[in-house]
């Protein structure tokens, strides 16, 4: 072996035969594996395959540093990945491995290129991060994390999680879980010591508590493969970089006929369906990839296809809290809105919602701020919006769901109303007379309070742009998606929310 | 014997009505207790398969978001 030869061959033996072999044991990939899973032909053109630590007598045992980096296809466009190699050195954080991915950003954002995450990191490299000068030496970038989504991120989360691989995946616009990985600002044995308590991994970052109570989590699946497909079927979706449109593929009739729209949904409006029988019926058939499906679960939110074209799906799911906006139901709609402004994503919202959700733990979390940073971003969203009106629509929570003036189109069933609040509630607030005291009573001052909550009343002042029957729902929207195009701009939009913090 | 399983309220309200009765058996997402909140009849659905083993409200009881309602053994 000559001398090139031998260093090439450390450097792609990553942590030793002992450690690869436990984890192929445990059914784990290893970093390189995963980078050949991702892209199209296994293979990737790699920037520091001869990068290791700074530290000269952590020279050898630091092949890549911890942190693979490449260049690949993925569905025939061009990605740049970050894969960690929890076998060297638990892929903890160092100067010249953090030096790796600042320049895959850079030329992520030169070239126009996605960047995938491939996540696990056991968080800053000690000694190296260690004191004063550790910790100068480690803030050295003062970009390092200022996201202002140029291409599109995506993560997976596919063991233990913390520092790096934590921060990776907040910063990103997809993040994909495996069950049994672990996502947290420090380890459970660091946060164990720190606070004195037992600490269940679980718990304390689990997949089930992401999906269902942190929403960081967007997506969760059993196996690595299924959170790299995971991954490449979310770039699908998605322009390389935010210069142009999303991809158009071939439009696939929906799954239910839109005839049985007007079905699906109940007329009664005191009765709950599940919303995403209704995108069925709606989208492309099999388009529809959800976001965040176990959070705020009372909205659906999304990407889909409407003859052939990528959209982002806001919609009320009355199955679950009667469809109501929650606090976190608000962070939902905020998260996906960035996604489609930074992206050139046009958003359909479907609307069916009985108002605010009110009570005590929205009003501790700070609810009233969390509804204006919705408003804020919805008006500040320059890609076309959309919204259809199935049912109802009561109160504030009107205009956070696109309604007058707050979607490009603003469009409702021929059976759907609207006002202000109930008027079952409003006798009770203006009268101080409810239906189980008084019938007799409430049931006049409920006609008088009922003013008019008629479609046609909204179009009638034009409120409104149209008033359509159920059934006509997918094809209106596609003819909708045709003219509002921003045909001056090649269909871009103006990203204000492309340097949004993360929600 | 199994351990039974809490089938709590996702959201804050009245009962309408109670959908079951002890030792009823039921499917996922089979409604136990319909609540009256936001001026919508919205159920509580079991969280898997199993048989109902207690009825913990009555028509016209208020419910708090979290407070269990039935409990089930899968």
């Amino acid at each position: 072996m000559t001398d090139y030869e031998l260093r090439k061959s450390r450097a792609l033996g990553m942590g030793g035969p002992r450690k690869l072999a436990a984890r192929r044991n445990a059914g784990l990939l290893n970093a390189r594996e995963r980078m050949a899973l991702l892209f199209d032909d296994g293979a990737f053109h790699e920037a520091g395959l001869f990068a290791a630590s700074e530290r000269a007598e952590d020279r050898d045992r630091t092949p890549a540093d911890g942190k693979v980096l490449g260049f690949g296809a993925v569905d025939g466009r061009q990605v740049a990945a970050v894969s960690n190699d929890l076998t060297v050195m638990g892929a903890s954080s160092s100067t010249v491995n953090g030096r790796k991915i600042a320049y895959a950003k850079k030329m992520a954002s030169a070239n126009g290129l996605p960047l995938v995450f491939l996540g696990e990191s056991s968080g800053g490299r000690i000694p190296d991060n260690m004191g004063a000068r550790g910790m100068g030496a480690s803030a050295w970038d003062s970009q390092q994390y200022a996201r202002i989504r140029e291409t599109p991120w995506a993560s997976a989360v596919l063991g233990p999680a913390f520092g790096s691989s934590a921060w990776y995946t907040c910063l990103s616009d997809f993040a994909v879980m495996r069950k049994g990985a672990i996502l947290a600002v420090a380890s459970p044995r660091v946060t164990a010591q720190a606070i004195g308590q037992d600490i269940d991994p679980e718990e304390l970052g689990g997949s089930e508590m992401h999906a269902r109570k942190s929403g960081l989590i967007d997506q969760v699946v059993d196996t690595d493969e299924e959170a790299i497909a995971a991954i490449r079927t979310f770039l699908s979706y998605l322009p390389s970089h935010a210069g142009e449109q999303p991809p158009r593929v071939a439009s696939i009739a929906p799954k239910v006929d839109p005839e049985m729209l007007g079905t699906i949904v109940p007329e009664n409006r005191a009765r709950v369906y599940d919303m995403r029988k209704v995108l069925d019926a709606l989208v492309d058939a099999d388009s529809f990839f959800p976001l965040k499906q176990r959070f705020a679960q009372n909205l659906v939110t999304g990407l889909a296809r409407l003859d052939g074209r990528t959209v982002g799906i806001i919609a009320n799911n009355p199955m679950h809290k009667g469809g109501a906006l929650d606090y976190d139901a608000c962070s939902k709609a905020i998260n996906l809105l960035v996604l489609c402004d930074s992206f050139n994503v046009p958003v359909v919202q479907l609307v069916d919602q009985p108002g605010f959700l009110v009570g005590m733990e929205g009003e501790l979390r700070g609810m009233p701020a969390k509804i204006m940073s919705n408003i804020q971003a919805l008006q500040m969203a320059s890609v076309p919006k959309l919204s259809v009106v199935l049912r109802k629509t009561y109160g504030a929570a009107f205009v956070n769901m696109g309604g007058g003036a707050n979607s490009d189109e603003f469009i409702l069933w021929d059976r759907a109303e609207a006002s202000f609040m109930d008027p079952g509630i409003a006798v009770n607030i203006v009268h101080g007379v409810s239906a189980r005291d008084d019938p007799e009573q409430f049931k006049s001052l409920h006609a008088s309070l009922s003013a008019d909550s008629s479609p046609f009343e909204l179009a009638g002042m034009f409120s409104a742009q149209a008033v359509i029957t159920p059934e006509k729902t997918r094809s209106h929207l596609i003819r909708a998606l045709e003219l509002h195009n921003r045909a001056p701009t090649g269909g871009l939009g103006k990203r204000r929310l492309a340097n949004w913090p993360y929600a | 014997m199994t351990k039974t399983i809490d089938i709590v309220a996702n959201i804050t309200g009245v009962v309408w009505t109670v959908d079951v009765e002890v030792g009823q058996r039921l499917d996922e997402d089979d409604p136990v207790v319909t609540l009256e909140s936001m001026k919508m009849e919205i159920p509580v659905g079991a969280p898997c398969s199993g048989e109902i083993v207690e009825i913990l409200v009555s028509k016209d009881d208020p419910v708090a978001e979290g407070q269990t309602v039935a409990r089930l053994r899968p």
